[in-house]
């Protein structure tokens, strides 16, 4: 897949669904000695999803179950609590989310890292990986950010996504 | 003795596992504890190692948890979370508990498999089929293993093995179209 191709797609992106792990996080699922679960998210992000959202490109994030970091997360990066989904049949939690939305498979973006998501990623028409997904889902992504999970990926993808649409010089010209 | 590392032999072992061991640090953690000013611990687990161990208990080859390492119970947390608390044990000797489980279940030498990283895999590697290595585990267990994961200990080393095998029993492409359709919790 070439760039010029990538650019093409993300032209048409009205909504952006994001698996968490080895997206958002590190791959990493920390335990305290009470066995307290946390994960480390990225900073950068928070300004990817704020970039998409204020464009008007919808957000959500799509994991096979929602823990409380990430419903703690959700707030942080500023989505609405019905835009975290938790289920790992993914593809049909997808389509329910077309049936209801009218957004169509040539208007989504899907970022993906492992085998669990290679259904949806072939399904969106604009699908993207980190820079340390398996080698499934960098094969199968129209764009393989430069960036690994938690580094930063949406905070990369939301620049590609909004200067494909023309949309980056004005959402960085607000911190000027 | 070490064994010859050749592929096709690795691959010929990995079609006879039914049952697969590992331990919790320095293979599904990078062996690092965090410790902050007031004594608070944490430990960083790799979130698709539980993949790997979900997928060969969906694909009939039974797993154990060996924990030689936890300081905190941490190895129990993490296999309660995936649900295979039932496959967890505590032990001193990770050679005792197999040869334990081999009876109990009537596997042989052959149909057992361990990831090592440290000198308390060695024994139990020296008898078995399919011994394993992370990539950062010691040269004494390296020297034991029939293969050697790329990922080191907390970075993906279950995950890969889990493909290893899968792949080698024919059974990997069927089970990827079955996880994206219809998922694995």
């Amino acid at each position: 897949m070439s760039k010029t191709d990538a650019v093409e797609k993300a032209k048409k992106v009205k909504f952006v669904i994001l698996d968490i792990h080895g997206i958002m996080t590190d791959n990493t699922l920390y335990y305290t000695q009470e066995g307290m679960k946390s994960e480390a998210f990225s900073l950068h992000d928070m300004q990817g999803i704020k970039a998409l959202t204020g464009a008007g490109i919808g957000v959500s994030f799509l994991t096979s179950k929602v823990s409380r970091a990430d419903e703690q997360m959700g707030k942080i990066y500023g989505l609405p609590a019905e835009n975290l989904w938790g289920s790992s049949a993914k593809i049909g939690r997808v389509e329910e989310f077309e049936k209801s939305s009218g957004i169509t498979d040539a208007e989504l973006c899907y970022v993906g890292d492992e085998m669990i998501d290679l259904g949806v990623m072939k399904k969106a028409a604009f699908s993207v990986a980190p820079a340390d997904a398996s080698k499934e889902a960098r094969d199968v992504a129209d764009y393989v950010t430069t960036v690994g999970g938690g580094k930063g990926v949406v905070r990369e993808l939301a620049q590609f996504i909004l200067e494909a649409q023309g949309k980056w010089d004005a959402f960085v010209a607000q911190f000027k | 003795m070490a064994f010859e590392r050749d592929l096709n032999n690795a691959q010929e072992r990995a079609r006879k596992i039914k049952f697969f061991g590992h331990d919790i640090h320095g293979v599904l953690t990078t062996n690092t504890l965090f410790c902050d000013q007031e004594g608070n611990r944490r430990y960083g687990f790799w979130h698709m190692d539980g993949f790997g161990d979900l997928s060969f208990v969906a694909n009939d080859i039974k797993i154990a948890y060996l924990d030689t390492t936890s300081v905190d119970g941490e190895g129990l947390f993490r296999a309660k979370e995936l649900k295979l608390d039932k496959f967890y044990y505590a032990v001193t000797s990770k050679a005792a508990k197999i040869e334990e489980l081999k009876q109990e279940y009537g596997f042989t030498d052959e149909e057992v498999g361990l990831l090592g990283s440290d000198l308390s895999d060695i024994t139990a590697m020296k008898k078995m089929g399919f011994p394993v290595a992370v990539a950062d585990a010691l040269p004494e267990v390296k020297d034991v293993a029939c293969y050697i994961t790329n990922a080191p200990g907390g970075r993906g080393a279950m995950r890969e093995i889990c493909e290893f095998v899968l792949r080698a029993m024919g059974k990997w492409d069927g089970w990827v179209e079955k996880v994206t359709k219809m998922g694995y919790k």
